[in-house]
């Protein structure tokens, strides 16, 4: 009776987080899996077209386009964000003077709204009055503003923008991972006569791997599925150069402009979300593959 | 403490904390806050206690949400004026949304909890009428305001299948913005009236603004279907061209009246004429670098009068016009911006009727008047007009209506296959390409997804073999 009256009080700790699973989780998932089937703008009949959304996708320009994008944003973000990290995180775990200091300003971002940052660094590179091409032109640099938001250059500003947002957070986690590399080690490397490259590059990276694993899983994961900077930023444009995916996948179902030629499409921004959750998971898949292999190797 | 506190009293603590809770909750207007200051469900308003028009009647409280906040102040005060002043015991609320407005709509219906009054937009008429949410007028509407209205209404703005979901009040006139003194400084004696003209203008005065970086032309295209309907659609209508490709009189999608505009738009991208930026920029930092004196000129809506008066201070003299036509001849109307449908009276709501008399107050002479006085928005009752003083707003003058301006018929909603008109002929203008071919594409894929919206019955608007856009010439004025 006792254990019964237990296992009750256990499942009643249980049960609300299971129904926000199920309310929050398990039921929008259903919902977006069936409407994948139907052309449905949000409302008035839904017709069921069968694989009909998938069709129009594969010859959705737009979206393989964002795709692309997708790649080049994840890819430009993640070299260059996670050597950095691991540079600055070295550096911030010596017994630098304010150290704490410079752990938190680097941090900072993290802790920071994405809408916030994006508007900061918008009026930071915007052309006709951004405080960069000031600057330059001020000190004679560049004789023309650089258009930093141009068709040429809004990936690479929107990159700059995701690294900077994201070092703190990545630099963080490597502090974690360098403390827990004990000195010992360290010590009979330096008496081995190792000097400080060799340290890093045999003892540091090596040690650091089970860590430097997860980062670039957690890397991978986010930055295909980040799109907040690059909505605030330069809402996809111009002319779709920075369209990534779940920006592709969210104007489906809350179209950004309030204009009268957008359309709400429930069904088939249901379809997109799901080829482009099959996308993230398939890279995701794919490292887990590479790493395991790796493991075996090393 | 918590292992001392029994079971009986944890249950009784979370029962009141629930039923608090469900009390605060907004509740479908059911609520309202009692003279003692409880929550109390309040009792359904009954005809007999309405017409009594006691104080000691239960009020009728209404919810009324607007999306608009430019007129936010003026609405909460005739709103007031009602709630003090009708014999009936109503009391009206006013709750100003600006974000994510559709979808809390919405979600307040889903969950019953709908406002009585709803502000409906042309953005949102169609689909929240088809969602159900919005009460048919007709049978509230006496002959006086059948008189009234009737000229004004426009099919899938005001009406659906037969049946109006909401008058008009208001919209925003289109025109060019103008720099005066960017202007003088060039010896340019007045705006534009032609393309042509207007690509030899951005750069005579991009030449004169040299010295202080200022620039002919800019336009916001971060936000291409508001720059798009802003710009190239005023050209367009006012030159006789369906402003977003659909061509009434055939029934079917044709872009090819766009090819002259893109053209001038994309000369005057290559002249350097436009304000370095654009591509990325929004509407309000586009306002911030006019106000500045760094643009010559751009294309938006009469709300710009408001704008340089509050938001951005003008620092510079300023003017509006006409748009340009394609080559000087007007054969149409400049399309009005935002029109159609004001108010609604919910579906759900227990009380129509109070909502309704609530509508005949808004929509009476003297609110509509001093809406249109005040400058909040240029009246679409060319009556009202005639009986109101002109707006006492800096810069109204080029705004208000000329028999050059009208609403054009509404075009229909499609979905498309791949990049709208609006993004296809942006991106032409920033990176150029073969223009007739991104036509035949656009027109093509419109087309098809008109059959297929036709076929589905989402779609019913047919071919106007006898629509002449010249026709809506002097629509809004007396």
């Amino acid at each position: 009776m006792t254990s019964l009256r237990k296992l009750g009080e256990s499942y009643s700790f249980i049960i609300p987080s299971l129904i926000f699973t199920v309310v929050l989780g398990i039921y929008p998932i259903l919902w977006a899996i069936r409407y994948m089937f139907y052309s449905y703008p949000g409302y008035g009949e839904e017709v069921f077209i069968g694989f009909g959304n998938f069709a129009a996708l594969m010859r959705d320009e737009a979206y393989w386009n964002s795709v692309v994008n997708t790649a080049i944003y994840a890819s430009g973000k993640i070299i260059i964000t996670i050597p950095l990290s691991l540079v600055l995180a070295v550096i911030l775990n010596k017994g630098l003077k304010g150290k704490n200091f410079l752990r938190a300003i680097y941090f900072m971002p993290t802790v920071l709204s994405t809408a916030v940052i994006s508007i900061v660094f918008f009026n930071i590179f915007n052309s006709y009055n951004g405080i960069i091409n000031q600057f330059l032109m001020k000190y004679h640099i560049v004789s023309k503003g650089i258009d930093w938001l141009g068709p040429d250059m809004a990936m690479f500003t929107s990159i700059i923008v995701a690294i900077w947002g994201a070092i703190g957070n990545y630099m963080l986690l490597f502090l974690a991972g360098l403390q827990s590399i004990p000195d010992d080690v360290y010590e009979s490397a330096s008496l081995d006569g190792a000097n400080a490259r060799q340290k890093f590059v045999y003892i540091t990276v090596p040690m650091l791997g089970p860590v430097l694993q997860m980062i670039i899983m957690l890397a991978i994961t986010i930055s295909l599925k980040g799109y907040e900077s690059i909505m605030v930023l330069t809402e996809g444009g111009p002319i779709g150069r920075t369209e990534v995916m779940y920006l592709y996948v969210y104007r489906m179902f809350f179209p950004i402009s309030s204009s009268s030629t957008m359309i709400q499409q429930i069904g088939y921004g249901s379809a997109v979300g799901f080829m482009s959750a099959v996308i993230v998971g398939l890279i995701t898949i794919g490292y887990f593959w590479i790493s395991k292999r790796l493991n075996r190797i090393f | 403490m918590f292992n001392k506190m029994n079971k009986t009293s944890m249950l009784t603590v979370s029962t009141i904390l629930a039923l608090t809770l469900s009390a605060c909750s907004s509740g479908g207007g059911n609520t309202t806050n009692s003279p003692k200051g409880t929550n109390e469900t309040s009792p359904q308003s009954t005809n007999a206690a309405v017409n009594e028009g006691t104080s000691d009647a239960p009020k009728v409280k209404l919810n009324y949400w607007t999306e608009d906040r430019h007129d936010l102040a003026y609405i909460q005060e005739v709103v007031q004026r009602f709630n003090e002043t009708n014999k009936n015991n109503i009391e009206v609320e006013v709750k100003g949304l600006s974000e994510n407005y559709n979808q809390s709509v919405d979600i307040a219906f889903s969950s019953k909890q709908a406002p009585d009054i709803i502000r409906t937009t042309p953005s949102n008429f169609i689909p929240f009428v088809k969602k159900g949410y919005l009460e048919p007028l007709n049978g509230y509407m006496n002959a006086e305001m059948d008189a009234k209205f009737g000229g004004a209404l426009i099919d899938k703005s005001n009406m659906m299948d037969g049946q109006i979901y909401s008058l008009p009040n208001y919209g925003y006139s289109s025109r060019l913005i103008y720099n005066v003194d960017l202007f003088e400084k060039a010896g340019i004696a007045g705006p534009p009236t032609t393309l042509d003209e207007m690509v030899e203008t951005a750069k005579k005065l991009t030449e004169a603004g040299q010295d202080t970086g200022a620039y002919g032309f800019a336009i916001n295209f971060k936000g291409a279907d508001n720059s798009f309907e802003k710009a190239p659609r005023s050209i367009a209508e006012l030159s006789g061209v369906g402003g977003y490709g659909y061509d009434f009189k055939t029934g079917k999608y044709d872009f090819s009246g766009f090819a002259d505009i893109m053209t001038a738009f994309k000369q005057m991208k290559d002249d350097g004429s436009m304000l370095p930026g654009v591509e990325a920029m929004d509407i309000d930092p586009l306002r911030a670098q006019f106000a500045e004196g760094k643009i010559g000129m751009y294309l938006s809506i009469s709300a710009e009068t408001n704008v340089y008066l509050e938001q951005f201070p003008a620092k510079i003299n300023w003017a509006a016009a006409l748009p340009p036509t394609i080559n000087g001849e007007i054969k149409g109307v400049a399309g009005y911006w935002k029109t159609g449908p004001w108010l609604s009276i919910s579906s759900q709501t227990k009380h129509k009727e109070e909502a309704w008399q609530f509508l005949d107050y808004m929509y009476s002479d003297e609110v509509l008047q001093k809406y249109y006085e005040g400058g909040y928005g240029l009246s679409l009752l060319p009556d009202i007009i005639a009986k109101s003083k002109t707006p006492e707003v800096p810069g109204i003058e080029g705004f208000l209506p000329t028999e050059n301006d009208g609403i054009w018929p509404i075009s229909p909603k499609v979905t498309v296959d791949g990049t709208d008109f609006s993004n296809l002929f942006i991106k032409y203008t920033i990176s150029g390409g073969d223009l007739d071919k991104m036509i035949e594409d656009v027109n093509a894929r419109y087309n098809v997804a008109l059959d297929k919206a036709r076929a589905s019955g989402d779609v019913t608007t047919e071919a106007m073999p006898d629509f002449d856009a010249k026709s809506m010439q002097g629509m809004l004025t007396k």
